[in-house]
């Protein structure tokens, strides 16, 4: 033994010499410490923050948890808890659950892009030997959907199918060949209806809308969510210095997980549900499973099977784990049902095929006098999330910089196509490439360095956005700098020759949605975590976050231990299963870490508080003098008294039994009281800043990413390796739609790639050398400060490469994804426009700086110590978008400017100069109508 | 995704193995053979042309053969890739199919005897049922083209093979066998409109070994192949070019993944008389690709100027 206390009760002091026990004393095997090591480890003061004696420096303030701080786990790059079982091939995932004498379910599709289903006959399939059950649209008439504001979706067709691949019936057989036999035998007799494939289609008046809404409908036409926002002062805009016009077409994308979607489905002998289904929301996919079966919901059991990838594209409720339950149900089998690639492109929920129109006007002190956004969004054959996606598109363009005006129009309309949905930065990716490809242009037309300009417009921390966000933290002033020195951006930009290129991009992100999606019962909490620790010492964990191979078990985990100042390996996650998992609302928006550590760290300080009154009773110390540290307890003062971990255990359970703790987070009331002014709302945002290089072959039009240095503001990284991980794979997500994915919706409106081999996700040979920063602004509600860092670093790599192919070839193509064929088609067209001969001779932009960036220089350099100040606390005053205008932040500016406007209805003037999606504000809804009869 | 089942024949000599397509096509079976399997099993598994027999050419011996004039059919692509005893040209080709997992199985047999490729054609047997099927995979409907409707004689669908314009460069001979016995043709002479009859191999018959000349380490070339990933993808267009070292005159350039067969293009090089623009723009004018790969068929046209400039550039 070496230096160090004895952790285990019952030591060499209870037995004698000779070996005996002592007189009293019963001997029983030591519980063991539950930790590898036999010795208690030194406090490791490098990862204890500065206020609390410890060395790691706080640049950016003290936080609320900086005292729970035990320097055991959080801020150390710690390797996934469950990455054991997955490089061992352990994981289960959906299709490595088998059950006792389960079978085979397979989903028939639909043909047809529109069609009424007349009739189906599936007696030929159920004559067929083999076949154990078979099932229809009829068996399941409720409609479900993720947003309990649009549930559109069935089981199975109910009345029509509107896309092909749309589920019409399910069969369940022995084995697949028989399943597949038995689908090709169901015999459906539809009507074909005129389909729709063009969004912009999607707002005309039709004879029969893909879905009607009753006395909700907008106008006949196919629009499913309209939005309009208009916020400040948009007079000043005519007297822009500079504006900038961009007119964007986003080609749709798929998440591209690795694990096609997978369920089995099976009623145990009490007649309850067990469902095992690789999901991202399994709360969501428990209430759907309840409407659509009409069982309660304490008779389903959602297990949450590993989940091989989410993105976004595993969060709704899906129609095919509800026919596994309806044909388990019938077969009285366990039912498993395993997509093909094909099936994930027809499920989709991928991000929306995208027209979006942004106008940018910046003033003559280079100031961002406004924003003019229009998105259309297509939606495809149902709402999925699209109710959100439609703010998103707008209000997530709000910040990081100081805004005159905000103007936005939305649109979403469903088309005959596979459903688009959330995905990683869900809605604000679109339309933040557009807008920092457009923050380029106009640093270009005013002479300034497009990274200067950023840094002159950015909202401070502790700010409001012009829409009522509320800032908290805000590292974007850092991530800029950081990635500005690493990649040598000064000597780079518009220096480099024709074909090498250099751009800059950010990004802002939402940790957390403020509203849950379903906010019945009120006040319910969005995470609740339970903690459990019997005799042995070890510490179960229960929680619903959902880990999606991001790593919110290590992350619950993590916070756990550094509470408790226990050794990683003694936490245990529980997450997998409804029955013993508190609710969480899922692994959507960005929000686990936030709000469920935050659960994780209540409960957490509630057994801690237990442990620390059994050691005060045992050592007669004050609770407030003692400090946890790797298994012991003991007094700050003289750290000779103290008592292990276990003792205080044993001690706390006298008379009751296990700890048991829960603990749990709800958003703080906040933000504004207009329509849609929920949508973004959040307890913290994500900021990052992006600078890429590119390699282009004037020849070819072919794009070669060659770097990437990618700052992303996380407030605290509590696991740093895992940031990293999220900031490299948001990097080759990012760069594969802005390069190369792209659902492709051929001729006859059919996807022309639903497989991995036509649908371009970069390969390894694609992937950028990529430097990860990490900014951490300490966010005050954070888990020890930490916000997301799973969404946010997707956003800004889009505009940063398409930045960089500008200053590369001079040439602008706002049209996702930069395929070869289309960047060569922009060169020749230059070339022919300019009479160039040789590609080789394309001109390449150079900058000369106008008086402007000495300013801007200057107000950035103010606005340093300013945000410096307000970071740490240091001012508190209050900050709201407008400040920047002259606006005195304690007056709402509408009091102060008679033509600021707060609106969310378009005056009957306006309607006219509405651009493509807010010429949806043109139709009339249909209860209007019946009024004005 | 589960393949229909069928019948497998494991022949262990070519002998046996013309004996087992003779007797299958004296019964009137229809059979497939397989090599490396990397064409063939994804179709079979989108239930594509699937056939109730496959024999398979794994189990002969001696049909794998790595040398600088001769190579056999089974001779794995990552094995000529690595291979320092084949021409550098060859090597290059074989290096820039698919992906390393896939060249690892991959014959230069079955890249030669690519089946023909079409977004219409490789799907799902679902996929091809919404669309009512098409020429190439009529499932018995007498479907139409799908990339040029309103014509039902011929097959658009595009050769995507890496290897063949370098061959054909480098004037190889392929070596056919079957139950009527051998035969050798110029591999240029080979490969035979349109995309269902692809070559001119008769039923029964395989491609046992292409030879290339004697003389064939005096050559050197270079092969362009355009693509989205460096990994993974067919080409989209590919030039190849060779030329006897020293003697520009020798000048040969063939093409891939334009049309349904690869081409030497021996007329458009000689009427350039020794011009790389002027064969680019003859090259240019003669071929015609059509909507079915994932890039533009007028980008491909385009780019095989530039293709084809760059592996005539004198190169290492």
């Amino acid at each position: 033994m070496t230096d160090g206390y004895v952790q285990q009760p019952g030591s060499s002091k209870d037995v004698r010499v000779d070996g005996k026990r002592v007189a009293g004393k019963m001997s029983f095997n030591p519980p063991g410490s539950g930790g590898s090591r036999p010795e208690m480890a030194e406090r490791d003061l490098d990862f204890i923050p500065e206020v609390e004696g410890g060395r790691e420096a706080q640049p950016a303030g003290h936080h609320l948890h900086d005292k729970y701080r035990t320097g055991t786990t959080v801020g150390k790059r710690t390797p996934l808890v469950d990455g054991n079982a997955k490089v061992t091939g352990q994981a289960w995932y959906g299709d490595d659950v088998r059950l006792a004498n389960e079978i085979i379910g397979r989903i028939v599709r639909s043909p047809h892009h529109y069609a009424k289903v007349k009739s189906i006959d599936t007696s030929k399939a159920e004559a067929l030997p083999g076949v154990l059950a078979v099932s229809t649209g009829a068996d399941a008439p409720q409609r479900f959907g993720v947003l309990p504001v649009t549930k559109d979706e069935h089981a199975m067709a109910v009345e029509k199918v509107r896309h092909v691949g749309d589920l019409v019936a399910c069969v369940a057989a022995i084995d697949e060949a028989t399943a597949r036999e038995a689908a090709a035998l169901i015999e459906v007799e539809y009507e074909v209806l005129d389909a729709v494939h063009d969004p912009k289609k999607g707002l005309l008046d039709v004879d029969d809308p893909i879905h009607w809404r009753g006395q909700y409908h907008i106008g006949s036409t196919n629009v499913q969510k309209r939005v309009f926002q208009e916020f400040g002062d948009r007079s000043k805009l005519e007297q822009a210095r500079a504006t900038h016009h961009g007119k964007w077409k986003f080609m749709g994308v798929n998440h591209g997980f690795t694990e096609p979607h997978a369920v089995v489905a099976h009623w145990d002998p009490n007649g309850r549900l067990q469902l095992y289904t690789p999901q991202q929301v399994p709360h969501y996919a428990h209430r759907a499973l309840a409407t659509v079966l009409d069982v309660p919901m304490h008779q389903v059991n959602v297990i949450r099977t590993f989940v091989g990838g989410g993105f976004g594209g595993k969060s709704d409720p899906f129609p095919h784990e509800m026919c596994a339950a309806i044909l388990a149900r019938k077969a009285g089998r366990p039912v498993r049902i395993t997509f093909d690639r094909e099936e994930v492109f027809w499920v989709n929920r991928g991000r929306h095929p995208s027209h979006i129109e942004v106008q940018l006007f910046a003033d003559d002190d280079a100031r961002i006098s406004g924003f003019e956004i229009d998105a259309l969004i297509d939606g495809g054959g149902f709402a999925s999330f699209g109710h959100v996606t439609s703010y998103y598109n707008g209000v997530l363009a709000t910040a990081p910089y100081e805004l005159g005006s905000f103007h936005y129009t939305g649109a979403r309309v469903w088309t005959n196509k596979p459903a688009s949905g959330a995905m990683r930065g869900h809605g604000a990716v679109n339309t933040r490439c557009a807008i920092e490809v457009g923050m380029d242009d106009l640093a270009e037309k005013l002479q300034v360095d497009p990274i200067d300009l950023r840094l002159a417009n950015l909202l401070p921390p502790h700010s409001k956005t012009i829409t009522g966000f509320r800032i908290t933290s805000n590292g974007m002033r850092q991530a800029l700098e950081r990635v500005r020195e690493g990649s040598d951006w000064d000597s780079k930009f518009r220096q480099l020759p024709l074909g090498k290129g250099i751009g800059i991009g950010c990004g802002f992100f939402i940790s957390g949605s403020g509203l849950p999606i379903h906010w019945d019962p009120n006040k319910f909490p969005h995470a609740t975590v339970h903690i459990q620790i019997d005799m042995d010492g070890g510490v179960t964990v229960h929680t619903g976050a959902a880990d999606i191979g991001q790593g919110s078990t290590t992350a619950v985990a993590q916070v756990v231990a550094e509470v408790l100042a226990l050794p990683l390996e003694m936490i245990h996650v529980r997450s997998h299963e409804s029955d013993t998992s508190p609710v969480d609302l899922g692994s959507y928006s960005s929000r686990v870490t936030f709000m469920n550590a935050n659960a994780a760290i209540t409960a957490a300080l509630d057994v801690r508080e237990q442990l620390l009154d059994a050691a005060s009773e045992i050592l007669d110390v004050p609770a407030k003098l003692l400090i946890l540290n790797d298994r012991r307890i003991y007094n700050k003062k003289d750290p000779a008294v103290g008592t292990s971990y276990l003792q205080a255990l044993h001690k706390s359970q006298e008379d009751k039994g296990a700890l048991i703790a829960s603990g749990a987070y709800r958003t703080p009331p906040m933000g504004g009281v207009h329509k849609g002014a929920a949508a973004g709302l959040a307890p913290a945002y994500s900021f990052s800043a992006y600078v890429a290089e590119v390699e282009v072959d004037v020849d070819t039009g072919l794009i070669k990413c060659t770097d990437v240095w990618a700052a992303h503001d996380c407030g605290k990284a509590l696991n740093p390796l895992a940031v990293e991980g999220q900031i490299i794979g948001s990097c080759h997500m990012g760069l594969g739609q802005v390069l190369s994915e792209q659902m492709v919706y051929g001729r006859t409106g059919h996807l022309q790639n639903p497989n991995l081999l036509d649908y371009k996700i970069p390969s390894v040979h694609e992937m950028p050398n990529v430097t990860p920063i990490i900014i951490e602004s300490c966010d005050p509600e954070g888990p020890f400060g930490a916000k997301e860092a799973g969404e946010g670093p997707l956003l800004p790599i889009l505009p940063a490469v398409v930045n960089a192919v500008y200053d590369a070839i001079g040439i602008r193509v706002n049209d996702l994804p930069l395929t070869p064929d289309k960047v060569w088609a922009a060169i020749s067209k230059k070339m022919k426009r300019e009479d160039i001969a040789d590609a080789q001779d394309l001109p390449v932009p150079r900058i000369d700086f106008s008086e402007l960036q000495a300013k801007i220089a200057k107000r950035s350099t103010e606005h340093n110590d300013r945000d410096g100040r307000r970071q740490r606390s240091e001012d508190t005053d209050p900050y709201i978008n407008g400040v920047l205008f002259g606006f005195d932040p304690s007056i709402p500016p509408e009091d102060q400017d008679g033509d600021w406007k707060i609106s969310v209805r378009p005056d009957s003037g306006q309607l006219e100069s509405l651009g493509l999606a807010g010429s949806a504000w043109t139709k009339i809804e249909q209860r209007k109508m019946e009024d004005g009869k | 995704m589960l393949m229909p089942p069928f019948e497998l024949h494991l022949p262990n000599t070519v002998e046996e193995a013309c004996a087992i397509a003779a007797d299958l096509l004296n019964s009137g079976d229809e059979f497939d053979w397989i090599a490396g399997g990397t064409d063939l099993i994804p179709n079979y598994k989108w239930h594509i042309n699937t056939k109730p027999h496959v024999i398979s050419l794994t189990k002969i011996a001696g049909i794998d053969t790595i040398s600088m004039t001769e190579i056999g059919c089974m001779a794995r692509l990552s094995n000529i890739a690595e291979s320092d005893s084949v021409h550098p040209l060859v090597a290059e080709a074989a290096s820039k199919v698919a992906s390393s997992l896939i060249r690892r199985n991959a014959t230069l047999g079955g890249n030669l005897c690519l089946d023909t490729r079409c977004f219409w054609f490789n799907q799902t047997e679902e996929w091809r049922s919404s669309i009512d099927w098409c020429h190439k995979c009529d499932c018995g409907t007498g479907s139409d083209c799908r990339v040029i409707p309103n014509q039902n004689t011929l097959c658009v669908a595009t050769y995507q093979g890496d290897i063949a314009p370098n061959l054909m460069v480098l004037n190889a001979t392929v070596h056919l066998i079957g139950p009527k016995g051998a035969r050798s043709v110029l591999l240029h002479d080979f490969y035979q409109l349109d995309g269902m009859t692809r070559n001119i191999l008769e039923p029964g018959e395989f491609m046992l070994k292409i030879t290339l000349p004697e003389d064939i380490a005096d050559w050197t070339g270079s092969y362009r192949k355009l693509r989205v990933r460096e990994s993974w993808d067919f080409p989209e267009a590919g030039a190849a070019a060779a030329w006897k070292k020293g003697d520009r005159g020798t000048l040969r350039v063939a093409t891939t993944a334009l049309e349904s067969i690869p081409r030497r293009h021996d007329e458009e090089v000689a009427s350039a008389n020794g011009d790389v623009k002027a064969i680019c723009d003859a090259i240019y004018k003669s071929t015609k690709p059509v909507n079915n790969t994932s890039l533009p068929p007028r980008y491909r046209r385009n780019m095989i100027k530039v293709l084809v400039k760059r592996a005539c550039e004198e190169s290492k």
